[in-house]
């Protein structure tokens, strides 16, 4: 089959008929779109075509079964619902402090991996090992590991002296008990992907910062840190995206209404819960586009600063 | 000389915090493993924590096998996540060459749509492919979380720039000898692809077996459950009773990935690298 079609494409080579030229060009340029069209076909499927009809969906009250069209009603009622702005204010909460603790635990950590005498490799792996876990099953372990009475977190900081916390049985400090998993979650990604680019640092910016006589503490702060400001936006950047898309945990710890008393409920729960436990597709809709215009916002914003630091 | 003696002494120091935070990292997974083991943790979780229980018995295990849903839901998830990262690889490999390889009209145009695709979240997507899938009656099958794959932004991405390494010379070459572009990529590209189609098999693997959010959406028949979803929805029908067996459970289901990342290690985190120094 494969030199049938050899065939096709060698011919007009060898006669090379100046008008026939163009057209040869046409059939390989046409060889090229068909390498794409599983993607594209999928992109349109899957992609395009949801957009917009989750826009569309936007202005209509729906079940699934019935739509009516109501204008912007699904926009002014998710805009004006406490429960919505409760989750916003959830998932960013949980966000900034998952990104202010991870980035810069996993930073240090990395930078002690790199140098350390011994067990690299071995730390490593270890330290990327609660990545390779789901979250789901991380949140399953989390529920009783932070249990206010028979957790070994509070054992631990009561053993240590510190004081204990009631976790995820109070909504004032739920939303930590998220923060804890993720961190713990997360920090491989950031170790690993630190690792990586200081591995790129060019020895020899070290070599003549030895013989300025630079402390080894000197040399991190002064040659690596700044080196490390193209990672530390990729990291800030895929961190928010992924915060701002938070559902699996707080669905394993706290179901689709982020008990107790909503103190967890992220954007994607809020969605979730309007849109598969209440089928209020157009409500869902609605708060699916204000979330999207969120992301996109907050993206290029966190675009814009990272770039002005580099 | 004293100078040396401090590095050396840092150094002793380095190995010991990390060697603390590993421990601290690690102590779910090893008192998950322990409580699994105890029988009387479904009563009242053992308390203070031990590393080994009074009464060890695979009581829990036993059950989580007799019971069967763990199995079921090891072998959906298996047959979804081959499907899913067979199509995910297979259409990746054809677009990330055409886009390093090829010359044609609005391929600069065609790339950045890839590219904005990995900036559209799941959630706006949810509600209008549930009630496409929905409208051809294939809720409740697999085909919700296997056809969506054939569409990975990130892959191509990587894919596009793996091809670009490789010389333009070979393809001329065969280009002489009177070889199509099909048979270019098939004979002489994709055998040459075997490091990047590794890489590709693990991002889209991973990213497979721990997607959860659409299979919650498309699956509401149990038997159909993934593992993600059996452990969410034993998780919240047992909430923090039945300590033992939900550990147990927690252990089979972590356990046989952990393992097997321990052998793919070295692949895993270079994967995982590479995904990541893609901004530069």
């Amino acid at each position: 089959m494969a030199k049938d079609h050899l065939k096709v494409i060698a011919q007009p080579d060898k006669q090379v008929p100046v008008g026939s030229h163009k057209q040869r060009k046409r059939k390989v340029q046409v060889t090229w779109y068909l390498f794409l069209i599983p993607s594209f076909l999928g992109i349109l499927l899957f992609l395009v075509y949801p957009i917009f009809e989750s826009f569309r969906l936007s202005f209509y009250q729906s079940n699934g079964t019935i739509e009516k069209f109501i204008g912007l009603q699904n926009f002014q009622t998710v805009l004006t619902s406490q429960p919505f702005w409760n989750s916003v204010w959830n998932t960013f909460y949980i966000g900034i402090f998952q990104i202010a603790i991870a980035i810069p635990l996993g930073f240090i950590f990395a930078s002690l991996i790199n140098t350390t005498p011994k067990g690299k490799n071995f730390f490593k792996v270890i330290y990327f090992l609660p990545n390779v876990t789901s979250i789901v099953a991380a949140a399953m372990i989390f529920a009783f590991v932070l249990h206010p009475e028979m957790g070994i977190v509070n054992y631990a900081l009561e053993a240590v002296g510190l004081p204990t916390s009631q976790w995820l049985s109070d909504p004032s400090s739920s939303k930590w008990a998220v923060i804890l998993l993720a961190v713990w979650h997360w920090i491989g990604f950031i170790i690993i992907i630190c690792l990586a680019n200081l591995q790129a640092i060019s020895p020899e910016m070290y070599e003549a910062a030895k013989i300025d006589g630079a402390s080894s503490f000197q040399q991190w702060l002064f040659i690596t840190i700044p080196n490390m400001g193209g990672t530390f936006a990729f990291l800030l950047i895929t961190g928010w995206i992924g915060a701002l898309q938070r559902f699996n945990e707080v669905y394993v710890l706290g179901g689709p209404s982020g008990s107790p008393a909503r103190s967890i409920q992220t954007m994607g729960a809020f969605i979730y819960e309007r849109g598969f436990t209440g089928f209020e597709f157009g409500i869902a809709s609605a708060a699916t586009y204000i979330m999207f215009i969120i992301i996109l916002v907050f993206t290029l914003i966190n675009l814009k600063v990272s770039k002005m630091k580099l | 000389m004293s100078y040396k003696k401090a590095e050396k002494i840092g150094g002793y120091l380095k190995f010991f915090i990390l060697l603390v935070f590993g421990i601290l990292l690690m102590a779910p997974f090893v008192w998950m493993i322990s409580v699994g083991f105890d029988r009387s943790a479904n009563i009242a979780m053992p308390f203070p924590p031990r590393l080994f229980p009074d009464d060890a018995s695979g009581f829990n295990f036993s059950i989580v096998f007799e019971n069967g849903r763990l199995i079921q839901s090891y072998l959906n998830s298996a047959f979804v996540t081959v499907t899913s990262v067979i199509l995910a690889v297979s259409s990746a490999l054809l677009a990330g060459y055409a886009f390093s390889k090829g010359k044609f009209k609005g391929k600069r145009l065609l790339f950045v749509i890839v590219l904005c695709t990995l900036m559209i979240p799941m959630e706006p997507r949810l509600i209008p492919l549930y009630k496409l899938f929905n409208s051809v009656d294939l809720l409740n099958t697999f085909w919700p979380l296997i056809l969506p794959s054939i569409i990975n932004g990130m892959l191509i991405f990587l894919c596009k720039q793996f091809f670009d390494q490789l010389p333009d010379t070979i393809r001329e070459a065969a280009q002489i000898d009177g070889a199509g572009e099909f048979k270019i990529f098939f004979q002489v590209y994709a055998p040459l692809a075997g490091p990047i189609a590794a890489t590709m098999v693990i991002l889209s693997f991973i990213g497979s077996w721990n997607d959860f959010l659409w299979p919650l959406v498309v699956l509401s028949n149990q038997e159909l459950h993934t593992v993600p979803l059996y452990l969410a929805s034993f998780s919240l029908e047992n909430g923090t009773s039945l300590g033992g067996l939900t550990m147990a459970l927690a252990t089979v289901s972590v356990l046989p990935i952990i393992v097997l990342y321990l052998f793919l290690q070295r692949y895993i985190i270079q994967s995982i690298a590479l995904s990541g120094v893609k901004g530069e």
